[in-house]
């Protein structure tokens, strides 16, 4: 059904051109926030069923198993203890602490010292200190969600120093602990007396936050309203009064939705000929977020063909992501070859000795070895389908017999279990490599989602993320691409990331100004979003 | 003497009821409402067993460890035979508690109360209204067979036949939200809050879904109309009497016709029910079919499996109501002769 849903995106694709026609007005594309804020008003905004629309667990931080995926309803419950901020362009991104005042990385990365805000209440009144945080990163360390940080903890690794500061000590150095947060559930500190009071299964609904807004109801996967609360941290903030977030069908539902005047924002577009006709659309604001994860096409090594390294040198000289970024996409969006971005750390585009498109080459190879047959899987996501198929298309010509499947996500990570799938369409990488979805995700051999199996490049991606030194780090991960390349590991490709859309007089930084991506989606500051069209 | 004429009286008439065709009709169908019901919860839990994955994995997440996904086995009963999980959910099911939801932990009987007056209302407003129409135009139509107004209706039910209802639903957003700004695109208002607004939130989904239905009904009624005008010796009956043509197609074919008509309806159920799940989606309405589609994405198995069968009965129970509106129209179904 979802298949379906999507797939009248593309068909509707051509009856909007006709709206679009009337519609044309100057191009929005990617204008910062504009006027002055604004106190007051409401904002509705519309996230799709299949990703940020679905909180079917809920949105207790360390029971909710599609924390990735909410970073919105999470970020104006909650707040946060340290947000990713950016300039209006994308540019300059760093961890802001938030409900945090500062932090300190001691000991060579093994000690985290976070010093909390002084007065800090949670909505329901109780008091936000070390006690409380402490409680929740020991419940949030329980959790199953791909939301929980990757820390190797040592032993009583989470302490309170006073009633203001929280210390973390890892067993190994974690230079990139920090970096971790905005996409981790450690960040989202719940109340723990409301907790305790309503019992997990009721505080699921209803949680309780320090954040800029209060749950007023929750209707799972459907419906989260959301009023100001009076007792934020922040002076004069948050802006609006009500915040709504609704679960919708799908792109083009949501497109038509806002054009309505039925909801004011849209998280998450990624139906390209439907961001061309928003661009044009002078009703809305359109943003597309700095990419952080580029595509890569996961072989896995430990399997026939591709564990025999020809085979995989076949597919990265049938492979040319730059036709398909062009004809596809019309140049948005960069290709990497490696597991960084522009919008992320550490980002290099080029890798020396990476295997670029060569026809002949890729022929030969699959001569040598006597031909490649396999499947090439991926989520079943508007860009990832429109790749894989051009991906099909391009290894036929170089004589590689290739099937293409999509999944839905539970189907994914079956497959991932299974062991036996050949190929997979996947992203990989973070604003940070080390945090959230990252590198590792996709390359360490303890995860159940790699198709690599190699200690060297597990010492590589490990080191790189326990150093603390900014340049160190940039290096390793340097090195950790080439040899990536060098083994001929995982083609990478377009970094893409999806747009937010808001209608005329809604701003706020993340959803008319850029920052980078977290996990699919960007972080949105609720507290700062206004609406000048009340 | 007066009270036992009384007392017979009454046992006479109860006789009568009871021995009546109709009401040995109504009881026949009602029982054989109970086996399919509960033919449709057994086949809904086998099948959901045989779907691949683990529900336990599921709600835990790609990173749970074996030990967490056994506990979890566990905690939700998953190590026990499947019929003893059916035979305790069917304990529970028919003292009104569908489950509780593997998923979000909460009951799942007051969520589908809740959604079932919205899904209620749409399928309601889209089967009565879609008959409403079908009826005058497929009279209007069979009236002059190859007329102008026959031909224009066979083309407005050809183009609704053939578009598939979230693109009808996409177009109807486009014109009367985006375009004309007179209905809403989204949402639900609940009957209780306004009236007008809950008829506006529910008429272009009530017409993504009705649309076609009503192509369906036209075309069929029609049809049966016109072999019924051409070709039946008790309309012969009636033109000969004098019996002003219109009258005839209203009031004596129409009468046959309707049979048919009703059949078709109350085979269309289950279909409607399954095109909510796709247009409820699309005007984010908290309906049942939103919920079961949360509940497949989720792979909740007692959410989907409360769905279903909520769905069952209610299929079940339209079509009955079908079956006894004929039993009311028709004198042979009434009478036993078929």
């Amino acid at each position: 059904m979802r298949t379906n849903i999507k797939l009248m995106a593309a068909l509707m694709a051509a009856l909007l051109g006709a709206v679009a026609c009337s519609q044309q007005g100057s191009s929005t594309g990617a204008s910062p926030a504009g006027g002055s804020p604004q106190r007051g008003g409401q904002v509705t905004v519309l996230e799709d069923a299949a990703f940020a629309g679905g909180w079917p667990t809920g949105l207790d931080p360390a029971t909710n198993a599609t924390g990735g995926a909410n970073l919105s309803q999470m970020q104006a419950i909650y707040g946060g203890l340290f947000l990713l901020t950016a300039n209006p362009d994308g540019s300059g991104a760093k961890i802001t602490p938030n409900q945090a005042q500062s932090y300190e990385i001691a000991d060579g990365g093994k000690t985290l010292r976070i010093k909390l805000r002084p007065g800090l209440k949670f909505s329901d009144g109780t008091p936000f200190d070390a006690k409380a945080v402490v409680t929740n990163f020991k419940r949030d360390m329980t959790s199953t969600c791909t939301c929980k940080p990757i820390w190797i903890l040592a032993k009583d690794g989470i302490a309170q120093e006073g009633d203001d500061t929280v210390v973390l000590r890892f067993a190994q150095p974690t230079g990139a602990a920090i970096d971790n947060f905005p996409i981790a559930n450690v960040n989202w500190i719940v109340s723990p007396t409301a907790l305790q009071q309503m019992g997990e299964d009721k505080f699921r609904v209803n949680p309780v936050g320090a954040g800029p807004f209060k749950v007023v109801s929750n209707r799972l996967s459907s419906e989260l309203v959301l009023q100001r609360n009076p007792n934020y941290f922040k002076p004069g903030l948050p802006y609006l009064d009500r915040l709504t977030f609704k679960s919708i069908g799908g792109d083009q539902a949501a497109y038509q939705a806002l054009l309505a005047g039925q909801a004011q924002a849209y998280e998450g577009l990624t139906t390209v000929p439907l961001l061309d006709q928003a661009t044009k659309n002078d009703r809305l604001t359109v943003t597309s977020q700095p990419p952080t994860s580029p595509y890569v096409i996961q072989l896995n090594t430990s399997i026939p063909p591709f564990n025999n390294e020809k085979a995989r040198e076949a597919i990265y000289y049938a492979t040319d992501f730059d036709a398909i970024a062009k004809g596809l996409f019309k140049g948005k969006y960069p290709v990497s070859q490696s597991f960084t971005a522009p919008g992320g750390l550490f980002y290099h585009q080029q890798v020396p000795g990476y295997r670029t498109y060569d026809l002949a080459k890729a022929k030969q190879l699959v001569q040598e070895i006597g031909g490649i047959n396999i499947t090439l899987g991926t989520l079943g996501a508007y860009v990832a389908r429109q790749v894989n198929t051009a991906l099909q298309t391009q290894w036929r010509q170089a004589g590689i017999n290739v099937k293409i499947e999509d999944y839905q996500l539970n189907t994914l990570v079956q497959k991932f279990n299974s062991k036996k799938w050949t190929a997979m369409l996947q992203t990989a990488g973070a604003w940070d490599p080390a945090a959230g979805v990252g590198v590792a995700f996709r390359f360490n051999s303890n995860s159940p989602f790699t198709g690599v199996k190699d200690p060297k490049l597990d010492a590589l991606l490990n080191q790189a993320a326990g150093e603390v030194d900014p340049a160190k780090r940039d290096a390793l991960y340097m090195q950790s691409g080439k040899y990536i390349s060098d083994k001929a590991y995982a083609p990478f490709g377009l970094a893409f990331a999806p747009a937010n859309l808001a209608t005329k007089g809604v701003s706020g930084p993340g959803l008319t100004t850029k920052i980078p991506s977290l996990a699919v989606n960007n972080g949105i500051i609720w507290d700062q979003v206004w609406n000048s069209a009340k | 003497m007066t009270a036992i004429a009384q007392e017979r009286g009454y046992r006479s008439t109860w006789a009568r009821v009871l021995r009546s065709p109709a009401l040995r009709l109504v009881v026949k169908r009602l029982l054989l409402a109970i086996p399919i019901t509960l033919g449709v919860t057994i086949l809904t839990f086998w099948v959901i067993s045989l779907i691949p994955g683990n529900p336990a994995q599921q709600l835990l997440g790609p990173e749970a460890t074996p030990q967490q996904i056994h506990q979890m086995e566990l905690q939700l009963g998953l190590d026990r035979p499947a019929y003893e999980r059916y035979l305790s959910w069917l304990g529970g099911a028919v003292h009104g508690d569908l489950g509780t939801s593997l998923v979000s932990g909460q009951p799942v009987t007051p969520q589908l109360a809740d959604r079932l007056a919205v899904t209620g209302e749409l399928v309601a407003l889209a089967v009565f209204g879609s008959l409403a129409l079908a009826i005058p135009v497929a009279l209007l139509a069979a009236r002059r067979p190859n007329g102008v107004f026959d031909r224009v209706s066979m083309f407005v039910s050809m183009a609704g036949l053939s578009v598939a209802n979230y693109v009808l639903a996409l177009v109807l957003v486009l014109v009367f939200s985006v375009k004309l700004g007179v209905l809403p695109a989204i949402g639900f208002v609940p009957l209780s809050q306004s009236v007008t607004g809950n008829l506006q939130s529910l008429v272009m989904p009530a017409t993504a879904i009705g649309l076609p239905l009503f192509s369906i009904y036209t075309r069929f009624l029609r049809g049966d109309l016109v072999d019924q005008m051409q070709g039946q010796d008790y309309v012969m009956t009636a033109q000969a009497k004098g019996i002003d043509p219109w009258q005839v197609l209203v009031r004596h074919a129409f009468r046959n016709s309707s049979y048919g008509l009703i059949a078709v309806a109350g085979l269309n159920f289950g279909v409607i029910i399954g095109v909510t799940v796709i247009i409820e989606s699309i005007f984010a309405l908290p309906g049942l079919g939103q919920l079961m589609l949360q509940g497949i994405n989720a792979r909740d198995m007692v959410v989907i499996q409360a769905c279903v069968v909520v769905f069952a009965v209610v299929t079940v129970i339209g079509n009955l109501v079908a079956d006894l509106l004929q039993t009311v129209l028709d004198p042979r179904i009434r009478y036993g002769d078929r």
